[in-house]
This record gives structure tokens, C-alpha cells and sequence, in this order.
């Protein structure tokens, strides 16, 4: 029979290997589901491989998706680190495309991008971190559960997006169309400028991010003490770290990381506050991203790459007659199997002839075998 | 008498709050087996295409309610293999049963050679009683004048209270979610408890997808149940871990749901109240009730189950 026992030291390649296998497993999973439904899974997935890869435009149209999955990955992985369950990066992308899209329509049209720019990124990083801080204050001070609040705050920023487009004569409007109401288009001076396709700068910013956010939690105190605090709240009180604070300015940070994916889609891809270009699910995906990546903050690129390649590969099925949402049922998947993953690489699994055989092994009584 | 405003408000209420009180029950029972279950909205939603899909097929509401049970229960299994065999993240897990059921249950609706995308159902639950009692002012609409899945919704809520507060098994039940290594101590199998009890919470949130599918939005969509699952896990906390009062919980959020769509109508100044505003209401609501309510040790004396999220290791006793 097999039994499981907790592994010492997780070898490097055990690490690699799970995430991997979990791709591939998910991708198993959902092709039976094509299979029972009429579809030829091989077929399905060479032509998802070549809508993302196979062209000059799938690449950069892959790179775009990428761009807001690799800060809401970041996003997630910061906070899980630490154990504070921020679920709510749909939210707080929201809240930062909101921000971000205000400051470029307050600026208006005649703006200097040098200006601009930087301003539509803080006032993104702003939304995002200001939408947390409604779950992240009553956390800190309260005690209040985050994972529901973070989520309710999801629906409250969907609802608010819906008021400023659809329900008000909000700035975020466009005045020209009256009977169907849309986001209006932002300032060009507002705009990342696209260098490759339609892919902007955005995807610079987001891997610098990423880097930036590495070498905060790796190399610096506040990322070690930080780090201390997610191993052992206990430890770090005794050590004499501030815990709460360091609590809420995780939990900001990762506010702020959503809030700048939701800036730079509303001003690069998106164009414009719309609720049918920016209700994406990209929050969640973003959560896919740091399981798979292990919460692995420099892993976070290259798996939002895959996942933008995912989300890219959606609307190219159907041109093939496989409904869009193939994609989300194979992400899903890959989630089950990530975090199922876990349990491998933290324990190992050996084949042992019987039971008690296994219990005389580890007690060290009787001879092995 | 009928037709007045608070009447019709609380029939509503009564109709949109049943789905979910059978998600909240059903996550009830889940976490007082100490097991944390983020998957609600996508066992609802496997649950809704699932029901949907059987009576498509058989013509039989019967078939619909029993396969949406069974789905389910088979799609929580794989939550309660993660979370209770392989004891890894609950959260995470709950997540990805949300995201991969969300995608199955969209998937499942547009596949194939004839989808059921933009299907009406076969059948839809309807009144049980026609006529009679059913028109008696105030008693009519209120109490006679229900589908049959408004029965078996206050039957379920009543029926799993008792269970949990009056019977062995309910105790073993809250025990194993209070402290599982003393229920192991005292013979309780706290694997199967948790199994039996995650995969039950499975079935139920599979009846309450099936109820949108079947009955308030009969036609087959992407998404027929909104927010509704991520709704009855915070409604648990409102309900403080009791299923009789998961029932309040739901009619309150359900009145909440139709006032929005009838305020419109009621005129000045009501009519100028932005509906995408109001729509905000039940969630704000919800949040202010978990500050309020549920934050730090008052979540214990509310109700919340001691191991709830936390990973059972049997052999680290």
C-alpha cells in the first residue's frame, strides 16, 4: 500500500514538476469534458496553441492579457503570503480602473503623457489600495473576517462601475451616445503607447512590478520582517515586530497591485471605463496565477503569461464551434490540480508492504520490511 | 389585501429567498463539520445545469431535483478530497471549485450539437395549491400559496436544526468541527463526519442552483444564480451557524433583492433612487453586519465551529 509522510527539504524539481503536472492533469480533465461533448481534445488544444502562439499578433495579444494577470497574481501572492485572504482583486482592480480612468478624464485632453502617465498609475495604485482598506482596517483593528468582506466589496465595486456608465451623467460617461450608454474613450495623452501590435508599455510596468516586489520581500527589513509575520504571528510579536501594521500594509500594497492592473487596462487595451470591457474575472484568475506560481513572486511572470495565453485563447474557439467557456473550465482545473498539487510537495508518498509494516518502520521497532 | 405592497414584498422575498436557504444550510452543515467550503457558487451552478439538463431530458421535475442533489454532492467530493484526505489550503481549493464549476456549468450549457443555451425548461415548479386557501388574504400568499420547494426549504432548515441540536449524530457532527482530535478520541471518525457532511452541503447547494434553473429563471443561461453563492456564505455568518435561521437570513436578503426592481415603480421621490445604487445595498448590509457582528471573539460566542478551516492532521495529535 502507499503512505504519505512529510518530506524534510522539497527538492527543486518536486517544485517545478507540480505546477507543471497540474497543467497537464487539468488539461486531461477538461478534455474529456470536450470528448463527451463531441469535440476532438487535440484538435481543440493545437488550435489553442496556435491562436496564442503561432503569430506576431498572438503573441502580443497574449502579452496583453498577461499584463493585469501578472499584478493581480501579485496581488494575490503577496497577500497569501502573510495569510490575509484578500479575495476581493476583482474589486480592487475595479476600484483602480476607476481611479485611474477619473484622473486621466480630470486631466483632460490637452495633458502631457509625461505627466499624465505617472499620475493615472499612482491614482490607480490609490483605487485599489483605498478599496482594500475597507476590508484591511476592520482585519487590523477589529478582527473582522476579510474573505467576506473583500468578497462583498467585488459586487459593491461592479455596482458602483455600473452607477458612473450606466445609472448617472457621471464624467466617466460618454455624453455622445444617449441612447446606448458607454465608457467615454480617454484622453490620447492618457494612453500607454503601444509599441508591438496593440501591446503597450503596461506589460514593462507590470514585470518591473513583479521584480520590484521580489526584491522588497527578499532584500530589504521591512520585506524579512514582513516574512516573519506570515511564518509566525507569535515569533514576530516576540521579536518586537509591529504586527498590525505590517498586516495592514501587505494588505494595502496588494489593494494597490489590483488597482494598478485595473489603470493599466482602462488606459491601455480597454481604452475606457466599461463594464463590458473590464468584468473579466481577471481578480480571480489573478488568484490562479499564485497558486500555480506556488506564491513564487518571480514564477508570477512566466504563469501569467500562460494563464493571458489562456484567457486569449477563448474567443478563438469560437471560430471552431467550442464555447469560451472551455478556457474558464480548464483554469478551474488547473486550480484544483495546483492546489491538490501542495500536498505533494509537501509530503511524499512510499509504497510499504502492509500497515503495520509502515508503523514498525517509523517506530523503529521490529525489522524493517 | 393581496395585492398591497408589503404583502407582495414578502411573497417575493419568501420566493427569491429559497435557493437560498438551502446554499446556507447546506454551508452550515459544512462548516460545523469544521470544513470551509468557498465552492457554493460553483456546486450551485453544476447543480442548476445538472437539474436543468435532467428535466430537459425526462420531462420529470423529479429527475431534475434528484440529479441536481447527486451532481452536487459528486462535485463537493472534490473538496472534501483536498481539504480532508490531502489537508491542503481550504480556501484556495473552495476558490477553484468555484471558478472550475462556474466554467463546467457554461461549458456544459453551450456544448454539443444542440445546446441548451436559450432553452425554456420542460417544466417549472409551480403553486401547489391552486385556488382555495390560496387566495385567503394575508395566509394565502404568505403561507398556502408556495411552490413545493418553499416547503421543503422550511422542512430542511427545521429538519437540520433538530439534527445538529437534538440528535448523537448532530453532536459528533459539532464536535468533530469544534476540536477533531477529542471526537477521534472518543471513536468518532472524523474523515467520514467531515465527508458525509461536506458532501451533503454538496447536495443542498446543488438544490438551490436547481431552483433558479427550474424555477426562477427557467431558461437556460451562462449564469442563471448571480451572486447567489457567494451571498449564502456570508448570509451563514448573519444566520450565526443556525440553520432555522437561515431562513430569516435569506428572506432578508431576498426582500432586499425585490425592492430594487420595485422601487422603481413606487414614484416620487422613491423612483429617483438609482437602481445600480440600491443594488449595492445587500452587500454593504452584509459587510456591516460582519464588522459588526462577527469580528474577532465575537465570531466564537456567535457560533463559529473552533476548527473551522483548520487541516486535521491525525497522525500530529
Amino acid at each position: 500500500m502507499l503512505i504519505s509522510e512529510p518530506r524534510g527539504l522539497t527538492p527543486v524539481w518536486v517544485k517545478l514538476f507540480i505546477p507543471v503536472l497540474s497543467v497537464l492533469a487539468a488539461g486531461f480533465v477538461a478534455g474529456i469534458f470536450l470528448y463527451i461533448t463531441g469535440e476532438t481534445p487535440s484538435t481543440v488544444y493545437a488550435h489553442m496553441l496556435r491562436s496564442a502562439f503561432g503569430s506576431s499578433r498572438g503573441i502580443s495579444e497574449t502579452l496583453i492579457s498577461a499584463t493585469p494577470l501578472i499584478l493581480t497574481g501579485l496581488a494575490a501572492a503577496v497577500a497569501f503570503r502573510m495569510l490575509v485572504w484578500n479575495i476581493g482583486a476583482e474589486g480592487q482592480f475595479l476600484a483602480g480602473a476607476i481611479a485611474g480612468s477619473g484622473m486621466a478624464i480630470w486631466l483632460g485632453d490637452g495633458a502631457d503623457p509625461w505627466l499624465a502617465l505617472p499620475m493615472v498609475i499612482l491614482a490607480g495604485c490609490a483605487g485599489g489600495a483605498l478599496w482594500a482598506s475597507a476590508s484591511a482596517v476592520p482585519k487590523v483593528y477589529l478582527g473582522t473576517n476579510e474573505i467576506i468582506t473583500t468578497l462583498m466589496l467585488n459586487f459593491i465595486a461592479l455596482r458602483l462601475m455600473d452607477y458612473l456608465i450606466f445609472g448617472s451623467h457621471s464624467p466617466w460617461r460618454d455624453s455622445g451616445f444617449s441612447t446606448f450608454p458607454s465608457g467615454r474613450p480617454l484622453p490620447e495623452g492618457a494612453r500607454f503607447p503601444e509599441f508591438f501590435n496593440r501591446l503597450d508599455i503596461g506589460v514593462f510596468i507590470a514585470v518591473a512590478t513583479a521584480v520590484g516586489v521580489w526584491f522588497l520581500l527578499n532584500k530589504t527589513r521591512w520585506g524579512f520582517e514582513v516574512r516573519v509575520v506570515g511564518d509566525s504571528e507569535n515569533a514576530a510579536r516576540y521579536a518586537g515586530i509591529k504586527v498590525p501594521g505590517k498586516i495592514l500594509g501587505v494588505f494595502l500594497l496588494s489593494g494597490a497591485f489590483a488597482g494598478l492592473a485595473g489603470a493599466l487596462f482602462v488606459a491601455g487595451p480597454a481604452g475606457a471605463l466599461d463594464p463590458r470591457s473590464l468584468d473579466l474575472g481577471l481578480g480571480f484568475t489573478g488568484i490562479i496565477v499564485a497558486a500555480l506560481a506556488r506564491l513564487n513572486l518571480l514564477a508570477i511572470i512566466p504563469v501569467g503569461i500562460l494563464m493571458g495565453a489562456l484567457n486569449n485563447m477563448g474567443p478563438s474557439l469560437q471560430s471552431i464551434g467550442v464555447p469560451i467557456a472551455a478556457v474558464t473550465m480548464l483554469q478551474g482545473a488547473i486550480l484544483i490540480f495546483a492546489v491538490a498539487g501542495e500536498f505533494l510537495v509537501v509530503n511524499r508518498l512510499r509504497r510499504v508492504r502492509s500497515r503495520s509494516a509502515a508503523v514498525q518502520q517509523a517506530t523503529g521497532e521490529g525489522s524493517p520490511g | 389585501m393581496n395585492d398591497s405592497q408589503l404583502i407582495l414584498t414578502i411573497a417575493a422575498a419568501i420566493t427569491l429567498g429559497t435557493p437560498l436557504i438551502f446554499a446556507i444550510v447546506g454551508e452550515i452543515i459544512t462548516e460545523r463539520a469544521g470544513i470551509l467550503n468557498l465552492g457554493v457558487q460553483g456546486m450551485m451552478l453544476v447543480g442548476a445545469v445538472a437539474g436543468f439538463w435532467a428535466t430537459f431530458n425526462t420531462g420529470s421535475l423529479t429527475w431534475g431535483v434528484i440529479t441536481a442533489m447527486a451532481a452536487g454532492a459528486a462535485f463537493s467530493s472534490i473538496h472534501a478530497f483536498t481539504s480532508i484526505t490531502l489537508r491542503v489550503n481550504q480556501i484556495v481549493s473552495g476558490l477553484a471549485l468555484t471558478i472550475f464549476g462556474s466554467g463546467l456549468a457554461s461549458f456544459l450549457g453551450r456544448a454539443g450539437s444542440e445546446p441548451l443555451v436559450g432553452n425554456p425548461s420542460r417544466e417549472v415548479f409551480t403553486a401547489v395549491i391552486e385556488g382555495g386557501i390560496a387566495d385567503w388574504p394575508l395566509l394565502g400568499p404568505l403561507v398556502f400559496g408556495h411552490d413545493l420547494l418553499v416547503y421543503v426549504a422550511w422542512a430542511v432548515a427545521g429538519g437540520a436544526s433538530y439534527y445538529l441540536f437534538r440528535t448523537r449524530m448532530g453532536l459528533s457532527l459539532r464536535a468533530v468541527g469544534e476540536d477533531p482530535a477529542s471526537s477521534e478520541s472518543v471513536g468518532i471518525n472524523v474523515a467520514w463526519v467531515r465527508y458525509a457532511h461536506v458532501m451533503a452541503g454538496g447536495a443542498l447547494a446543488g438544490l438551490g442552483g436547481a431552483y433558479y434553473s427550474l424555477s426562477l429563471v427557467p431558461t437556460w443561461q451562462d449564469d442563471p444564480i448571480g451572486g447567489a453563492g457567494w451571498i449564502a456564505i456570508a448570509l451563514v455568518i448573519l444566520a450565526s451557524w443556525r440553520p432555522w435561521r437561515a431562513i430569516f437570513a435569506a428572506y432578508l436578503f431576498g426582500a432586499a433583492e425585490y425592492i430594487q426592481f420595485t422601487l422603481q415603480t413606487l414614484g416620487e421621490p422613491w423612483s429617483n433612487v438609482p437602481s445600480t445604487i440600491l443594488a449595492m445595498l445587500p452587500f454593504v448590509l452584509a459587510i456591516a453586519a460582519m464588522i459588526v457582528l462577527a469580528s474577532g471573539k465575537r465570531a466564537r460566542y456567535l457560533g463559529a465551529p473552533a476548527g473551522l478551516a483548520i487541516p486535521y492532521f491525525r497522525e500530529q495529535r
